[in-house]
């Protein structure tokens, strides 16, 4: 308590911190909403200027920038059904069709809030047992544990979106096999980029580097929103969504509350995990949502809880990125491994040490961490106040733009046309996956997942001599493993037995 | 075949979406095609890895089977489902019967239709030619047309406004290197944009 009150001080009391402090925030709020760039563009554009800072106002400003950019992208997601970035894919599920039914105001309340209460318990998490937890998860998780928890949160995640549970798990199916363009984890073996089938030769350079989830995102999401909304012009059918300033009640927040506590644990453990992070966070949180909830058939439809649940696990995640990282020097993901590069620039290596060695900058960091994720509230809250407007624009006038920010964001990730190819075929795709009842969260979810699990799978195999009964052997993998199987189970008995699966993002 | 969406604002958006999903059958072989392709293609990778018996193709062909055995699991589920009742004879569902039938579309709606979907692919086939500078204008005026913005008023001034955004946000603010043309008189012209937007940088 004592190093966090030392810490706050000496964040606060410094006019350069608080500058920083600030810079970082605003920053990582505007970075995450604009889909063309994100936090890690923002990131990799100050980290040559670093060497010059302080090492604990430079890393206290990529913390602060983390925090900030989770959140930032669901403004994006719940207005105009484009996430900022992966981790707010699934806020677009309910946020975007409230905001088509006026309560755009409730959506963006929910997500300040609880990505708010969801970075702060997460940070006092790690303030209170990084060194503890991050032992014990690097320790417990194998290659075995975390295929078994992607197996886990695929089996869990599949009826998301979807019409019918067949249809969920043949869209992450499809996702998984789009994953598997590019090159082989193992081995480096190129695949699906030349070759010939049935007489037909085809090669592409290009895809050596494999399908993007970030194309493929912008393209169902935000395309295939304005392909939707195109063909309803075309028919005369579409009606301008009201701009609402309402915030969610707190009987409404009270009746979100295990949602909630359910998404923070989710979202903290899935944080902790190197390489899994606030994706999956966000993903379970909400397919944990949508099963636990008494009115499934609501989600995708606009329900508060799916909003809740989706940025209460991302914003969860952040905290927990930093534990692996401060406590074993361990990055899990691109942003905290900036974080990494910053304390090499500095002479400084992350580890247990650290908090003997650089006590000061630890807990600077977890301070602005703090502070950053009760910003949001108040930040989010002016947001919710000016931005909602936009909503006052015809839409006819806002499609060019939303596309033209796809296609820069999507071609900007790698400086390939061929992404922009691949988001416009996604987003033709998309508009038919809605009316199909596919899921084109499924695909995502495979596609993000896909490779991860692949290489976590082959690792597995290797370790256990390719016995596949060697999952039941460790505890964790067999606990993913078995919870898994019964998901899959129930949901098949559930299907056949013709009971209603929940239907999200349909539309 | 038509299918249905109701949307959350209470609008039901009745699209018709051709032959390829109109029978479960034909989901299930537009299914058993696509993992039979995909199958086929792994034949083009199939070598061994030192130390992982799998090999590179071992992944992508247990897909293709679950993606196999997931399509004939839907099928054999939508058969067993659409067995009518005794008290359905004519073998329609309640759904079914209450479907709205979907709009007949002149010919101008179904070309304005086709035309949101080609516009982008139209756009991308010639960026990389003339320039992401010089397609973007003609880009956004295509899609507010399509949109059915027939004042000029609207069609100058949105078109001015997000060309202006873009360019001040992505050229000025965040150099993006956006394709810039092969033909040499637009290369000239995309890069003398880029240059005067950045006028004092």
């Amino acid at each position: 308590m004592i190093e966090f009150v030392n810490g706050t001080l000496a964040l606060f009391g410094d006019p350069t911190a608080v500058m920083i402090f600030g810079f970082g925030l605003i920053g990582g709020m505007l970075f995450g909403a604009i889909p063309g760039v994100n936090m890690l563009t923002l990131g990799a554009v100050l980290l040559p200027f670093t060497i010059n800072m302080a090492p604990n106002h430079a890393v206290m400003l990529f913390s602060v920038i983390y925090c900030a950019g989770v959140f930032g992208g669901a403004i994006t997601a719940i207005l105009f059904n484009i996430p900022g970035a992966p981790e707010n894919a699934p806020t677009c599920f309910d946020g975007y069709p409230m905001t088509v039914q006026g309560k755009s105001g409730k959506a963006i309340g929910a997500a300040v809030s609880c990505s708010a209460i969801g970075g702060v318990a997460s940070a006092v998490v790690m303030m209170a047992a990084t060194p503890l937890i991050a032992g014990w998860a690097v320790r417990a998780f194998g290659p075995q544990e975390i295929f078994a928890l992607i197996f886990f949160g695929l089996a869990v995640s599949a009826s998301v979106g979807a019409e019918t549970l067949w249809k969920g798990w043949l869209s992450v199916f499809a996702g998984l096999l789009i994953a598997t363009i590019g090159t082989d984890p193992v081995g480096g073996v190129p695949r699906f980029n030349g070759g010939s089938v049935m007489g037909f030769e085809f090669s592409s350079y290009y895809l050596s580097a494999g399908i993007h989830f970030i194309p493929m995102i912008l393209g169902f999401f935000a395309v295939s929103e304005v392909f939707v909304q195109a063909m309803s012009i075309a028919e005369g059918k579409r009606k301008r969504p009201k701009a609402s300033l309402e915030f969610p009640s707190l009987v409404e927040f009270w009746s979100v509350r295990f949602t909630m506590l359910r998404s923070m644990v989710l979202g903290f453990f899935a944080g902790i995990l190197p390489g899994i992070g606030a994706t999956l966070a966000a993903f379970l949180g909400y397919s944990q949502a949508v099963r636990w909830s008494k009115t499934p058939e609501r989600f995708g439809k606009g329900e508060l809880a799916g909003v809740v649940a989706s940025e209460t696990a991302n914003n969860s995640a952040t905290g927990a990125a930093m534990i692996p990282l401060l406590a074993l020097g361990l990055p899990g993901g691109a942003l905290t491994a900036m974080i990494m590069g910053i304390f090499q620039i500095h002479g400084m290596e992350p580890g247990p040490l650290i908090f003997i060695n650089s006590s000061d900058l630890v807990w600077v960091t977890f301070a602005a961490m703090f502070w950053a994720n009760l910003c949001i509230v108040f930040l989010g809250w002016l947001q919710t106040k000016t931005v909602v407007h936009i909503l006052n624009v015809p839409f006819r006038w806002l499609a060019p733009g939303i596309l033209l920010l796809a296609t820069i964001g999507a071609f900007a990730l790698r400086n390939l046309t061929i992404d922009v190819w691949v988001m416009f075929l996604a987003g033709a795709i998309g508009f038919f996956l809605r009316r199909t009842g596919y899921s084109a969260a499924g695909i995502v979810l495979g596609l993000i997942l896909g490779k991860l699990g692949e290489s976590a799978f082959a690792k597995s195999m290797q370790l256990m001599d390719y016995d596949v009964f060697g999952f039941f052997s460790r505890p964790i993998a067999a606990f993913l493993l078995i919870a898994a199987l019964l998901t899959v189970a129930s949901s098949i008995w559930n299907e056949v037995r013709g009971r209603e699966l929940q239907k999200a993002l349909i539309d | 075949m038509s299918s249905s969406d109701n949307r959350p604002d209470g609008q039901t958006l009745t699209v018709s979406i051709g032959p390829l999903f109109s029978t479960p059958v034909l989901e299930w072989l537009f299914w058993l095609m696509l993992a039979g392709m995909v199958y086929a293609l792994t034949d083009n990778f199939d070598e061994p890895i030192a130390e992982y018996q799998f090999g590179a193709s071992g992944w992508p062909r247990v897909l293709c089977a679950a993606l196999a055995f997931g399509a004939t699991a839907q099928l054999f589920y939508k058969l067993t489902r659409k067995r009518p009742g005794p008290e359905e004879p004519s073998g329609k569902s309640a759904d079914q019967a209450n479907e709205v039938a979907p709009p007949i579309l002149s010919l101008r709606a179904k070309l304005q239709r086709a035309g949101v979907f080609a516009t982008p692919f139209v756009y991308l086939y010639v960026m990389p030619e003339i320039g992401f500078y010089v397609a973007t204008p003609f880009f956004i005026l295509a899609i507010l047309l399509l949109l059915e913005v027939r004042s000029i008023k609207a069609l100058t001034s949105v078109t001015a406004v997000v060309y202006g955004l873009v360019l001040l946000i992505f050229t000025r603010f965040f150099y993006v290197a956006l394709p810039v043309g092969r033909i040499e008189s637009f290369y000239d012209l995309n890069n003398w944009i880029i240059a005067f937007v950045r006028t004092g940088m």
